[in-house]
């Protein structure tokens, strides 16, 4: 399985790392990347297909919507921690082993 | 709540109406993300993200179903039928495309009769012909190196097309 590193996800990689543990609302991460919700919600649906994102639903309150937020799992962690330098020359592909996850 | 805010929860709700199963739970965290997002127009550009982006893992899911159906339906497929599956669909865009040139000459046609566009010849040659060709020419190169088939599939069909019309213009003029 491969998953494309381009600046833009290295991007999301650098903001949900900043606070590893933390869980993150898509509104914010798109603020904190500068990324449009038509880039950013893309590679947060890759990263959780490929198991590098967690996604949960806050517990609503009253009168407001509950909302999705995102954390690395484990696997995701490691990931992010490997690649998380942005490398030279724009994108890159790497190989992503999930079979030891 | 002003109109670009209303326009963005119309589209979303569409949005998350038409989502097959697996994005639909995106499309509803996108939905209830836009409660939270300051200014109308923020919040309508948030939306139209948001539908583009649903539409996409939609149709990557769906691109995912195909090869499974054709390899459960149909066995291994090889890389022959690939590229003929390519060249076709490659025609087939081609020919959708002069197809509709010339319908849109003849829709103008009926619904402005008074610019006389059956009469004037080089509407013709222009607006079914020589934008087509050019479009089929540009897409052909472009899609040479990632879609090599479909874009010898455009090619071919702009070489049709053309040959016809020379063969047209000969037999017509001479």
């Amino acid at each position: 399985m491969t998953i494309r590193l381009s600046p833009q996800t290295l991007l999301v990689i650098e903001a949900l790392l900043s606070q590893p543990r933390q869980w993150q609302y898509g509104y914010d991460v798109s603020r904190t990347t500068g990324l449009k919700s038509g880039t950013l919600y893309p590679i947060l649906m890759r990263m959780a297909d490929r198991k590098l994102l967690e996604t949960r639903w806050e517990a609503a309150e009253q009168g407001k919507p509950p909302r999705h937020m995102y954390r690395f799992t484990q696997e995701g962690l490691r990931f992010a921690r490997a690649n998380a330098p942005a490398p030279a020359g724009g994108s890159q592909r790497v190989a992503l082993s999930l079979e030891h996850a | 709540m002003g109109a670009p805010r209303r326009l963005a929860y119309a589209l979303l709700r569409l949005v998350l109406r038409l989502a097959p199963e697996p994005s639909r739970e995106w499309a509803s965290a996108m939905l209830h993300e836009l409660g939270f997002i300051p200014g109308e127009w923020a919040a309508l550009f948030w939306a139209l993200g948001s539908a583009a982006a649903v539409f996409r893992h939609a149709g990557r899911n769906w691109r995912r179903w195909i090869p499974q159906w054709r390899s459960n339906k149909e066995g291994h497929v090889n890389s022959k039928s690939k590229k003929a599956i390519g060249i076709a669909s490659g025609a087939l865009a081609a020919l959708a495309l002069a197809g509709s040139a010339f319908a849109l000459l003849r829709i103008v046609d009926l619904l402005f009769p008074g610019l006389g566009i059956a009469r004037t010849e080089w509407t013709h040659w222009f607006g079914a012909i020589v934008i087509p060709e050019a479009v089929f020419l540009a897409a052909g190169i472009l899609l040479w190196r990632k879609r090599g088939p479909v874009a010898a599939g455009i090619l071919l069909t702009a070489v049709a097309i053309g040959l016809h019309f020379a063969i047209h213009v000969a037999s017509h003029r001479f």
